[in-house]
């Protein structure tokens, strides 16, 4: 018996395990109960310089209970799955729930708001089907025709993966919502060295739901291509510069704000965005949209973690705050409506017609291009940042050298509003649909 | 009174026979080494917000994890049951990285540990289980702190306090028999608050965390976590960016300690220089640093975030010179570095649970005070920045480049501390800046803050440093 033979989706069995866990936890003492089975199968191949070096094959089972008992909540789970010790589990966690303090905010969503057309789970067209009959010999020849090796690099690291996940959530008010979805994976990471002995490296990926759209065949190429690059690092002087951040590392720069936005940072008045709602904080050029229901693409969901149907909406409409993250307790704990918990396949429209990072270092002339970050953090409360960059001087649109160890600070309110332009390069396999930015007067340190 | 083999054989339903035919199957096809990873641990949470404890909830998480070896490959899988056929399963699977059989003939032949029954030493004793007491016992712990943390400074308009524990039972076993158990403690409190000012606010987080049982909670620890909170905050409202650029960088006692964690620590794990990609590579036994200058791996401090009584190989915790006198002596090795290199394991193969092989990892890192004063290093600087509160910190094994985050700290012009500065980040390059330490102070300090490694897994992790002056860092700014 293989491990790959187990079955990679929820079975039957195992649904009715999660309905039978409800139904006793209600029996027990809980007014209102939340189940999340979740499953995943995954199968690893690692490669170091042309050869396999590790395998793993991983089978996770969980679940997830939240009670609502007696005007208190808590959280629980296992991966222990048999029927009896679950029993147990249940009665122990709903004691436990009794002795925590009471919270008349903690509720189950409405059940008009949860979603209602994900109930095979396939809805989105995210599971693979080849996932079913991909062999254990396919995947080694894949990832062994992916190398790049020998190449001239000291060392090259990759990793193929698919995995297939699923996940069932179910509540006391009759929500039943599934999602299902495959994903197929190749990484690379290489480094060379230069001719005094110094180390660069650089990376490439590619992640799909759908086999047949994995780009593996160049992927190791593209690395050691974009490592070889970094080799004659030249120091630049600090100052304040135009800078181009490649869509490749661009979310580092969004996902605070996105943050901001969520209910936890607001209600705990831990964000720089508090009541922002309705305002124009962002350039007029800047809008941001939310698109979780478009079929096909990596990271799109039906519904959230309670269960809640997700819609397309702006974020951020010609620079306008639109929307806020409220799950169900935090929008009771500030007075507002509910809206989603967060933001699921977030897209960054275009701004200025360039399409390529090529045209858009071309209409920037001057500048730094950053192409990855390298460590640091902003303050929530104040949105001030500051971020170790790599990537190369510009000038003229092209490419002088790569630069390093430098820094850029600031805050992120204002960056966002010396925003200048974008391209429109963002890649499919990346979560968040964020295309080249070009943002004005950046102070670098160096 | 049952015996302590008994208690471990008991949780994963397992005996002797059992883990010897499991062994047995996973190197069927081949393989020169198999060891086993059995763990049943049970987490506890609390989280205080706005005034009271209204979630919390615990957590099972179960099962066995089996690695083959073969040569310096690794084939791995995992069950979350320890039913015979699932873990036969998972053997199967495992060795499917081994394409003929060779003799069982296990890494580690040089291993100090063989034949050892269980831990000799006990640097996490329970005196107080988690396992034993219901949540309800730890909320006045919360409520008093929160308290305790409100009293000290009238601005503060949130305050949020975490309370997470967990203990592991771990069994492991290998082809070399070797049979080594162990439980492993670990408590964790973290607050952060909010305070406003004149329109604007500020947020502070603190944490301790100790492998210990829930004798860690008590008055003490409230008032050293509540007094750290509230301390710097009128410095923190008043702090600017500094005008950024390449100067001088006091690292304070304690948590500065993520400098060698980033710049020395992950450059120094033997998986990354048995690949050649670390700047380290090939400098063993060179001079990297100052002469006088010790860098030390620790899994012997008892109690501490970063202890073992054995790494998840099964080798003992211990202390590990890397560098002494300044001079390269020792890379951290799992089983398949030291069996490259030809050396003993250093007792580093770690892994976040059941679920991942184990890697070369750090535990406690830091280094030994020197003989300066750090007002002596403070003065000696006429423009720098002095830093003693951190955020995260990154690393470029090729490269060696390195920054941490860095919250508060001074401005230092002329040897003295002047204004106070915030939300910077620091970068360098780790050989450059162990070169370019110009003096270490005599005040070492191992912090005691929740400190998690997270290289491809995320395992506990803790540092230390006395106060130390380096040359040429990148300092970021206006």
């Amino acid at each position: 018996m293989s491990i790959n033979k187990i079955a990679a989706t929820l079975t039957q069995t195992e649904i009715d395990l999660a309905q039978y866990c409800l139904a006793f936890a209600r029996q027990a003492g809980a007014q209102k109960v939340r189940i999340t089975l979740s499953k995943s199968l995954m199968n690893l191949i690692g490669l170091l310089n042309g050869e396999v070096d590790k395998t793993a094959h991983a089978l996770d089972r969980s679940l997830q209970l939240q009670l609502f008992v007696e005007g208190r909540y808590g959280a629980f789970s296992t991966n222990k799955l048999e029927k009896e010790g679950l029993e147990e589990f249940i009665r122990e966690a709903i004691d436990t729930v009794k002795m925590l303090q009471e919270d008349s905010c903690r509720d189950l969503p409405a059940p008009e708001r949860v979603a209602k057309d994900a109930r095979t789970g396939r809805e989105l067209g995210l599971y693979d089907p080849a996932y079913d009959t991909l062999t254990a010999e396919q995947r080694r020849e894949m990832a062994l025709a992916s190398c790049h090796w020998p190449c001239g690099a000291i060392a090259e690291e990759g990793e193929y993966s698919d995995s297939v996940f699923d996940t069932l959530t179910i509540d006391s008010q009759g929500l039943y919502a599934r999602h299902t979805e495959t994903s197929f994976e190749i990484g690379y990471e290489t480094t060379v060295e230069d001719a005094q002995g110094n180390h660069f490296s650089s990376y490439w990926w590619d992640a799909t739901p759908l086999l047949k759209d994995l780009q593996w065949k160049d992927c190791a190429e593209i690395a050691y291509k974009r490592a070889l690059a970094q080799v004659g690092v030249q120091d630049t002087t600090g100052g304040k510069y135009t800078v181009v951040v490649d869509t490749e590392c661009a979310s580092t720069l969004l996902t605070p704000v996105l943050n901001a936005l969520g209910g936890f940072a607001l209600q705990q008045k831990n964000s720089f965005l508090l009541e922002s709602l309705g305002k124009q904080l962002f350039p007029e050029q800047l809008t941001i949209l939310d698109l979780p229901r478009t079929a096909g693409e990596t990271g799109c969901r039906l519904f959230d973690s309670e269960g809640v149907a997700t819609r397309e909406m702006p974020i951020i409409d010609k620079g306008v705050v639109k929307t806020y993250f409220l799950n169900t307790y935090i929008a009771s704990k500030m007075g507002m409506a509910p809206t989603v918990e967060d933001a699921t396949r977030v897209k960054v429209l275009p701004v200025g017609g360039y399409k390529t990072l090529e045209e858009l270092l071309e209409a920037t002339g001057d500048c730094i291009l950053v192409t990855g970050f390298n460590g640091g953090n902003s303050n929530p409360v104040t949105g001030n940042f500051s971020y170790g960059i790599e990537g190369f001087l510009v000038r003229g649109g092209k490419r002088v050298h790569p630069v390093r160890e430098l820094l850029i600070t600031g805050n992120f309110l204002q960056l966002w509003n010396n925003l200048v332009a974008t391209a429109d390069d963002a890649r499919p396999c990346l979560s968040k649909l964020i295309p080249s930015l070009a943002f004005a007067n950046v102070d670098i340190s160096a | 009174m049952i015996n302590p083999k008994e208690y471990y054989f008991n949780q994963f339903q397992v005996d002797t026979p059992v883990l010897e035919r499991l062994v047995q199957e996973a190197l069927a096809s081949g393989g020169s080494y198999c060891d086993l990873f059995f763990e049943n641990t049970t987490y506890g949470s609390l989280l205080l917000r706005d005034g009271a404890v209204t979630s919390g909830g615990n957590h099972i998480d179960y099962g066995v994890g089996v690695r083959v070896l073969s040569g310096e490959k690794t084939g791995y899988a995992y069950s979350e049951s320890t039913a015979w056929e699932d873990m036969l399963a998972c053997a199967r699977a495992a060795s499917q990285i081994a394409s003929a059989p060779v003799d069982v003939s296990p890494y580690g032949t040089r291993n100090p540990s063989r034949g050892a029954p269980n831990p000799a030493a006990d640097r996490y004793p329970i005196l107080q289980s988690w396992r034993g007491a219901p949540l309800s016992a730890f909320l006045p712990f919360l409520q008093k702190l929160e308290q305790a943390v409100r009293q000290r400074d009238t601005r503060i308009v949130k305050v949020m306090a975490n309370l997470a524990f967990q203990v592991t039972d771990v069994l492991m076993f290998n082809s070399a028999r070797e049979l080594k158990w162990d439980t492993r403690p670990m408590g964790s409190v973290s607050v952060t608050a909010v305070f406003r000012q004149n329109g604007q606010s500020e947020n502070k987080s603190t944490s301790r965390s100790f492998r210990q049982g829930a004798e860690m909670l008590t008055d003490a620890l409230i008032e050293e976590i509540a007094a750290e909170l509230a301390h710097g905050i009128d410095d923190r409202f008043a702090a600017s960016r500094p005008q950024g650029g390449c100067m001088s960088v006091v690292m304070g006692a304690g948590a500065s300690g993520i400098l060698l964690h980033e710049a020395m620590g992950h450059a120094f794990e033997a998986d990354f220089n048995r690949k050649g990609t670390s700047i380290f590579a090939d400098k063993m036994g060179m001079q990297i640093c100052p002469r006088g200058i010790q860098i030390i791996d620790d899994g012997t401090l008892a109690g501490n975030r970063g202890a073992l009584n054995f790494d998840d190989e099964g080798i003992p915790g211990q202390k590990t010179y890397m560098v002494e006198d300044g001079v390269l002596t020792s890379y951290l090795h799992d089983r398949i570095s030291a069996a490259h290199y030809g050396v003993r394991p250093t007792g580093n193969g770690r892994r976040e649970s059941f679920r991942y092989a184990p890697i070369p990892r750090m535990r406690a890192t830091y280094m030994e005070s020197g003989s300066a004063k750090a007002t002596d290093l403070i003065a000696e600087v006429s423009k720098g920045v002095f830093v003693d509160e951190f955020s995260n910190g990154q690393v470029q094994i090729g490269e060696g480049d390195f920054t941490f985050y860095v919250k508060s700290g001074y401005l230092i012009e002329n040897g003295r501390l002047t204004r106070p500065v915030k939300d910077i980040n620091i970068i360098g390059n780790g050989p450059e800046a162990l070169a370019h330490i110009r003096g270490v102070a005599d005040d070492l300090i191992v912090d005691s803050g929740a400190w998690t490694c997270g290289k491809e897994q995320s395992v506990p992790v803790s540092c230390g440093i006395p106060t130390v002056l380096i040359d040429g860092l990148t300092v970021g700014g206006e």
